[in-house]
């Protein structure tokens, strides 16, 4: 056996898993609190990155440090989208709500091509190319830094939500939101809070997307669709079951790729037929669901 | 009386039929082509709303559309299959896999199926890309033009699946179909309890709408003669599909044919002004029409602008 490229396999799909699960940590709050499917998560996680890409290039400001304009700025969006679109259609069949996010993700993909062209640009900072050797194992500096940040971002969310006022709203309300409402919470401001937080996180993934990936108008889409198997994977609206099936996936992913003839090809697809296979076997999810 | 409603409806039908088999002989060839792919989502709008009689949401469509595109156009390559007997196979084709895939996914609620042909479309992608030898990879595959290039014979080709498309949707909504299709969307329970098996009904629609969408797709790869697995399973025709009966009305005849007319009027503005992301229209339209009109435009004009006609004075 070829110890050293398993050892890397497993340290790669560790650490893509990261990135993954921070996409998800928005897509799963606003799932778990209004109940919503946002289609459209992966594109303010597009705007994120092309946030980032154009503060670097313009201005020279580090991707990391971006994120504190960033994560305010796609807050304030957040309010903004949820005001004027997500608001008034909270008591609408799931459907509708499906093909409005479905259409401001499409929206927001076109407009992103008008705006900047279809090409693939990434972020190159002076630490881009370093690696370090643990063992076996390389790690590039931008990977394990955006780890971190997935890492450090996952755990202020749980803190978040259990510690705080806030957070603590957000959590009875997606347990039972008329119960909230008798007990004084403002549901409605509860909402658009845990929409305006979750695109502060897609803020977030943006950022760690344009250093470690590369940033066009599709990027968003692809790493949605990422997310909803990794839901499927780990059942819907949870924080651990986000983590799980994000290593679930990034490991698949990274092992597919290492050990499968033309594996990197076939990796892209497995998102999908992950997707496909899982609810055919199991129609509500592998890890079953809290809601509904 | 009678005789006098049913030429209100008879007569503009009539002169719509007249000027739809005219067109050909009063227009020029950009036109033409303009009229051919109209039609074509026309099918693909009308096939997409079939299924959504039952209440559901297909975001796959392309994955059918490229089946159906790439049967007849390797039926051809490998086989010399003739072009209409290949769209034929390609209806049929992809008929066969909306079976499986139907009786795998249509258990699924909602937001599960409409993810699962996301997925389903997407893997299909994948796999083509990664199969050259079988699909002709990333290359494509290309096909001599239809009829030696003859657009009028294409036309009447794609007008008569239009037709035909119209008549089995006419069916549908005159069959005891229309009311299995339409409990299921509003109640599956209570159309389970009603003795309406939901999985048999929804496959049914999802077999209808697959076979003009294979067929629509068969008729897509000879008449561009030449496909490539990004363009023919792209997610942008799966959003045509159900963005164009959205914007026109669902669950009826006319509206997605209307939808289509207009937004592919509203695509053409769009893709000679910008050079990418002319489908920002769709994405626009959809969160308009799901926030201010969900019944789209016939219903806008059934509800708004026809009373508004209706209430002049002398009435």
């Amino acid at each position: 056996m070829d110890w050293p490229s398993f050892f890397q396999s497993i340290a790669n799909g560790i650490l893509i898993a990261g990135l993954y699960a921070s996409v998800t940590l928005g897509l799963t709050l606003v799932l778990g609190v209004m109940g919503i499917v946002n289609f459209a998560h992966g594109e303010l996680v597009m705007l994120g990155a092309y946030n980032t890409f154009w503060l670097f290039t313009m201005l020279g400001i580090d991707p990391l440090l971006s994120i504190a304009i960033t994560a305010p700025l796609l807050f304030l969006v957040g309010i903004f989208v949820y005001r004027f679109t997500i608001r008034p259609i909270l008591k609408d069949p799931p459907l509708n709500q499906l093909l409005l996010t479905l259409g401001l993700s499409i929206f927001l993909q076109n407009l992103a091509m008008i705006l900047w062209k279809t090409d693939s640009r990434s972020v190159i900072t002076s630490y881009s190319g370093m690696s370090l050797h643990l063992g076996m194992v390389h790690v590039g500096a931008t990977r394990l830094i955006t780890f971190v940040i997935s890492v450090v971002l996952t755990a202020l969310l749980i803190v978040f939500l259990h510690k705080m006022r806030l957070g603590k709203a957000m959590r009875a309300v997606s347990e039972n939101n008329t119960g909230s409402w008798l007990v004084g919470i403002n549901v409605q401001k509860t909402y658009m809070l845990a929409f305006g937080v979750a695109c502060a996180l897609a803020a977030v993934s943006g950022s760690l997307v344009s250093t470690i990936m590369y940033t066009n108008p599709m990027v968003g889409f692809k790493l949605s669709l990422k997310a909803f198997c990794i839901l499927i994977l780990g059942g819907l609206g949870n924080i651990s079951g986000a983590l799980l099936g994000s290593l679930i996936l990034g490991l698949t992913e990274s092992f597919v790729g290492t050990y499968v003839p033309e594996g990197s090809g076939w990796a892209e697809g497995i998102s999908f037929f992950l997707i496909i296979v899982v609810l055919i076997i199991k129609p509500t999810g592998l890890a079953g669901t809290r809601r509904e | 009386m009678g005789s006098s409603i049913r030429w209100k409806t008879t007569l503009p039908l009539a002169i719509l039929c007249a000027c739809l088999l005219l067109f050909p002989k009063l227009v020029g060839s950009y036109f033409l082509h303009m009229a051919v792919s109209a039609i074509l989502a026309m099918i693909l709008a009308s096939s997409w709303d079939i299924l959504a009689r039952t209440g559901q949401v297909s975001v796959g469509q392309a994955g059918l559309f490229g089946i159906g595109a790439y049967s007849s156009a390797l039926l051809y390559q490998k086989y010399a299959l003739p072009p209409v007997l290949g769209m034929l196979a390609s209806a049929l084709i992809a008929t066969v896999v909306s079976i499986f895939l139907g009786y795998l996914t249509l258990r699924l609620r909602g937001i599960y199926f409409s993810i699962t042909t996301i997925a389903f479309a997407e893997a299909l992608t994948v796999i083509w890309l990664m199969t050259p030898d079988v699909t002709g990879g990333a290359m494509g595959v290309s096909t001599p033009p239809l009829f030696g290039g003859d657009r009028e014979k294409a036309y009447y080709l794609i007008l008569a699946i239009l037709a035909a498309v119209v008549a089995v949707v006419r069916l549908i909504e005159q069959s005891r179909l229309n009311f299995a299709f339409t409990a299921i969307r509003e109640n599956e329970d209570v159309a389970n309890v009603l003795g309406i098996n939901p999985t048999k009904y929804k496959v049914l629609a999802f077999m209808i709408s697959a076979f003009f969408t294979g067929f629509a797709g068969g008729f897509y790869s000879h008449y561009n003669t030449y496909i490539i697995p990004y363009e023919v399973f792209n997610l942008g025709i799966s959003i045509a599909c159900l963005v164009m009966p959205i914007f026109g009305g669902l669950y009826t005849i006319a509206g997605p044919i209307i939808g289509t007319v207009l937004i592919k009027a509203i695509e053409e503005y769009l893709r000679v002004t910008f050079s990418y992301g002319h489908q920002i229209a769709y994405g626009l339209i959809l969160v308009l029409v799901v926030l201010f009109m969900p019944e789209g435009l016939l219903g806008l004009w059934r509800g708004k602008i026809l009373p508004l006609l209706r209430s002049r004075p002398g009435r």
